[in-house]
């Protein structure tokens, strides 16, 4: 046992370290030394049951006080996209008038932008994308029976192992991650053959609020439904989401924006 | 709202040539579909009347659109929409307060009646529920505010964007304020 691990056995954990430890909010190295001690420590283990069970008692306390009916979401939603569009434009969109036209113009210039970054600056590129650099992570399946796939049993997304999910992020370019800032996903996700190989997972930004995990979950149990149905084959859907899961959401869904409800992850 | 709504429908040229929103325009709209009720319930919170806390969601919006219009940063949306939440209805609750009184924090009001019925096995976790209310009502509005958007889901870093805190301070809260709740039961 070196001194540091002695260090934290014998050292009571304080209230906060406690509180972050069981909020997530520890880089991966102190955290697993916390949870060290409290496999040694029955003293701070039913110290942490006690605060387990007070943050229990203050989520219900706060779902009676907060829980309230609000109005229909539907008139307000309406007021804004009336507001939005009658809401002032950036001063250079003046200078060519029609709106629409500008739009496609910009979408162009952002479109030949993005190729520039993505060729020059890779790592600025991929940091704010909701998918995976495509050369880093084209996805990697795994030999598997479609009956065992489908047979109620298919594995959710297992956790990555922290040593794993640093050399995601080291392949990213990303350093000094701050915890709660990625997740380390399967881009073809195991319940569709995905194998637990490095090319088949990448960093998903939590920043992304609208095309999040959530999103992409959602994607991952429609395309498992199609495949065990039979009306789809398990290839077309592994090439679909490894190609570009968004496009995939899309046109599956058949829609251009994911469903309300679906927020990004805490 | 209707009269609002058609009257700005009616002096909106801009809105009738378009014949489909932007997509910026969709994004903000489904930012809003996803976290409209949550900073509602949010506004609320401030004591505000339920029109109060529409037109500050409103303007949250409005504001994000700004914001993303403008190229600036998308880094840690959802605390930023709870930030500009929290500052309007500072400001709102400001100026109501010149002419009335409302609640302090979030957890400032009277406990809401127990929508099921009261026999005596629930009297103990009652009893309980009423002294933690009291120990949420004893702490410093930053406190409750911390534990509030905590109890929301809310990231440590999405809590110091939302209330303008540092990472550790918004530790430190939470874990003073656990402490205190830890302690309710000796009172």
């Amino acid at each position: 046992m070196n001194g540091e691990a002695m260090k934290y056995e014998d050292a009571h954990l304080s209230d906060e370290e406690m509180l972050m430890a069981a909020d997530g909010e520890l880089p991966l190295g102190r955290a697993k030394r916390i949870d060290a001690h409290l496999a040694h420590c029955w003293a701070c283990r039913a110290r942490m049951a006690g605060m387990e069970a007070n943050i229990a008692d203050l989520v219900h306390l706060h779902r009676r006080n907060f829980d309230r009916p609000v109005p229909p979401a539907a008139p307000s939603r309406a007021l804004l996209k009336a507001r939005l569009a009658a809401a002032p434009r950036s001063s250079w969109q003046g200078w060519f008038g029609d709106v629409g036209h500008v739009l496609r113009i910009a979408g162009i210039a952002l479109a030949v932008g993005a190729l520039v970054l993505l060729v020059s600056y890779p790592r600025v590129f991929r940091d704010t994308r909701a998918v995976p650099a495509i050369h880093l992570t084209p996805g990697a399946t795994r030999p598997v029976a479609l009956k065992d796939l489908c047979s109620g049993q298919y594995s959710k997304n297992a956790q990555v192992m922290p040593v794993v999910q640093r050399q995601v992020f080291a392949r990213y370019g990303l350093k000094n991650v701050e915890p709660g800032a990625y997740e380390v996903d399967y881009l073809i996700t195991p319940a569709l053959g995905g194998a637990d190989d490095i090319r088949n997972l990448w960093p998903q930004p939590y920043s992304s609020t609208v095309w999040n995990a959530a999103v992409k979950d959602e994607l991952e149990d429609r395309l498992h439904a199609m495949v065990c149905s039979g009306e789809l084959d398990l290839v077309s859907a592994q090439q679909d989401i490894a190609k570009d899961w968004i496009e995939a959401y899309k046109k599956y869904f058949h829609t251009d924006t994911p469903a309300p409800g679906y927020v990004a992850k805490p | 709202m209707d009269s609002t709504l058609s009257a700005l429908l009616r002096a909106a040229p801009r809105a009738d040539r378009l014949s489909k929103p932007s997509p910026l325009e969709e994004e903000v709209v489904c930012l809003f579909d996803q976290f409209r009720d949550r900073l509602l319930r949010y506004a609320l919170s401030f004591g505000l009347p339920i029109q109060d806390a529409e037109e500050i969601v409103q303007e949250v919006f409005l504001a994000l659109f700004q914001h993303l219009q403008r190229g600036k940063s998308r880094e840690n949306l959802r605390g930023w929409v709870f930030r500009v939440t929290h500052n309007l209805a500072l400001k709102q609750r400001e100026q109501s307060r010149r002419s009335q009184q409302v609640a302090l924090g979030p957890y400032g009001g009277a406990l809401p009646a127990d929508p099921a019925p009261n026999p005596e096995d629930q009297l103990a976790s009652r009893q309980r529920e009423e002294r933690l209310q009291a120990v949420l009502r004893a702490l410093p509005e930053q406190h409750q505010r911390c534990l509030y958007l905590r109890a929301e889901g809310l990231r440590y870093r999405e809590i110091a964007a939302a209330l303008g805190m540092s990472l550790g301070s918004v530790s430190m809260s939470l874990a003073k304020s656990m402490a205190r709740l830890g302690r309710a039961d000796e009172r």
